[in-house]
């Protein structure tokens, strides 16, 4: 077991100190262009963790949770008869206790300043880029550059774009191997058709995408948030809908508010 | 992760679109002839099914059709999370939840062994003990849980209503499709962000001045931007040097506030995204370290965005007026 000091402030550890607040902060952050990079300490809190790499200790109330519930169960089993009413009690409230310790990383979530998880890229299969060659050079470099700052900005591991017609593809994707770009772009399009994804005229979110609830089996597997905006032609008519914008990811919940927010200024990008 | 390299200089990312346009044309087109040359063996040289061979020209047509009219959805609808949504809603009442339930527990096991009669006496001897002791030991985690919940939240912080004008100055005499740009970029930035006003110069000449502007006294106007003042000011020259976005978290602890007496005088942080090697964007936000990390990141590929087209705009419009010199 060791202090550490935490370089993410929104962990949820137990913490030893909380309230030793030290309102020092040198901020940071990595620019994949610039040479400048400043670090991000927040040292207001402390974290007690047993400082072994991998392991979460946000879910450490769960995991007590699931052994002092099993052990309270344990003891009732294997009390003698008869069991006292007060000792019923204690088992009851433990168990209660339990389950709600179960639940606390779940509610944990949802907090402000919380973190998100990471996305993870699938092992197998590889990045494609599909773009469509029937579109004029201004709107495919405006594609191209869309879909590599979503790659690169929140934790989308799959893009698709249909904007008049024409589609741009780009990230991991569940296609078949050994098909040509023209090939690939029709592909998509047939597969954009059967699940009727034009059609949609209000934003969807899919925050714990189940992947055998729905059948969308162009999406990689570990797909776990899907996030799909529409692109309205006009303000005045939002009925009319003139191709949309998919981004899934493999984190669960990995779409917060600011993401969709600016993911939707993208989208208005293409509108019109 | 290996994104593929981008380039977004002028013309370049055309070049390599084109190069690889190119060579699935080519390859189709040797495809096609090689499969009219065995017509009756479509499945020697191909691993695909004998379908696909009638899609090849299909391709070819189906791309020129109009779009029909699209099949309706037939995925799922996204159900509401009542847990989240509430969550959300009374953030500071759940995060000292645990602590209350935690508290309250401990209480009762205590109350619980003096209603029973049996001495408050912690050891395992009997399995009453034992229940006892787990359900404190449950009471203490969500008690400390509670605790940790309540020290990591985040401080927040009012926006400031910026007092000045509403201003909205685009430069005459910029393409459609640089305006749409620019005032794309603004629309953005206004959405999804706390920026309450922007300010784009490139080249020299200030493009935009759209939001909240700062008043001035005398005439009760908006303070317009003067651009050579402002690209001969430390703030300008500092940015352009290091070439890096510079985030002003707490504006009035900023002693080159001076320089930039176009934003409103209460506004709270800024954003100075350089513009390639030519530009700035000011940005100015309405609360103290109102823009996240993933708002710079935003910001500053926007930043490269603007850059590319404003400087083929501008390196078009220098050729076009060499030209006719």
């Amino acid at each position: 077991m060791s202090l550490r000091i935490c370089n993410f402030p929104f962990h949820p550890k137990f913490a030893l100190q909380p309230r030793a607040q030290r309102s020092t902060r040198i901020f940071a952050r990595t620019e994949n262009d610039s040479p400048q990079q400043q670090q991000q300490l927040n040292l207001s809190v402390l974290r007690f963790t047993f400082g072994i790499p991998g392991l979460d200790e946000s879910y450490l109330p769960r995991w007590i949770g699931y052994g002092f519930g099993s052990l309270l169960l344990l003891n009732h089993f294997s009390a003698s008869a008869p069991i006292s009413e007060s000792q019923m009690r204690s088992e009851a409230l433990g168990l209660s206790l339990a389950s709600f310790s179960i639940a606390l990383p779940y509610i944990g979530k949802f907090l402000k300043g919380s973190v998100v998880e990471q996305r993870t890229l699938p092992e197998e299969g590889e990045q494609i880029f599909v773009i469509s060659s029937n579109i004029g050079d201004s709107l495919k470099e405006d594609l191209a550059w869309a879909t590599y700052v979503l790659l690169r900005n929140t934790s989308t591991i799959a893009v698709l774009i249909l904007v008049q017609g024409e589609l741009c593809v780009r990230g991991y994707w569940n296609c078949p191997d050994q098909m040509s770009k023209a090939q690939l772009h029709d592909w998509f399009k047939k597969k954009v058709d059967e699940i009727g994804l034009a059609d949609v005229k209000d934003t969807l979110y899919f925050p714990q995408y189940a992947g055998s609830a729905l059948s969308w089996d162009i999406l990689p597997d570990g797909t776990r948030s899907l996030f799909m905006q529409p692109l309205v032609q006009n303000i005045s008519e939002p009925q009319k809908v003139n191709g949309f914008l998919l981004v899934a990811s493999t984190a669960g919940y990995a779409y917060s508010d600011k993401d969709r927010a600016w993911i939707g200024a993208m989208a208005e990008k293409f509108r019109g | 992760m290996e994104i593929g390299s981008f380039f977004l200089l002028n013309g370049q990312l055309f070049h390599l679109l084109s190069l690889t346009s190119l060579a699935t044309t080519s390859s189709m087109e040797a495809r096609i002839i090689l499969q009219i040359q065995i017509p009756w063996n479509p499945n020697r040289k191909f691993s695909r099914t004998p379908s696909d061979f009638p899609r090849f020209i299909r391709a070819y047509s189906s791309s020129s059709s109009t779009s029909q009219k699209p099949r309706s959805y037939r995925g799922p609808k996204p159900s509401k999370n009542l847990v989240a949504d509430f969550i959300s809603k009374n953030d500071d009442l759940v995060r000292s939840l645990p602590i209350y339930v935690g508290g309250a527990s401990l209480l009762a096991v205590l109350f619980n062994r003096t209603v029973s009669g049996i001495a408050p006496v912690a050891d395992a001897s009997s399995s009453q003990s034992r229940a006892d002791l787990l359900a404190l030991g449950l009471a203490v985690t969500n008690l400390l849980t509670g605790l940790v919940w309540l020290s990591i939240r985040p401080k927040s912080i009012t926006p400031v209503q910026p007092d000045g004008v509403e201003w909205k100055v685009v430069e005459s005499g910029l393409p459609a499709s640089v305006v749409s740009e620019l005032l794309w970029a603004w629309e953005s930035f206004k959405v999804a962000t706390c920026c309450k006003s922007l300010v784009i110069v490139y080249n020299g000449i200030c493009l935009i001045q759209i939001g909240m502007v700062a008043e001035s006294p005398e005439d009760k106007k908006a303070v317009v931007v003067n651009t050579d003042k402002l690209m001969q000011g430390s703030v300008y020259r500092g940015v352009m040097k290091s070439k890096a976005q510079s985030y002003l978290a707490n504006l009035s602890l900023y002693p080159g506030r001076s320089e930039l007496p176009f934003l409103p005088a209460n506004t709270q942080a800024v954003i100075l995204q350089p513009l390639g090697d030519k530009g700035i964007a000011v940005i100015g936000g309405n609360t103290i370290r109102g823009f996240t990390s993933a708002d710079q990141a935003w910001i500053s590929s926007i930043g490269e965005k603007l850059d590319a087209t404003l400087g083929r705009y501008f390196i078009d419009s220098d050729e076009i007026s060499r030209v006719t010199v």
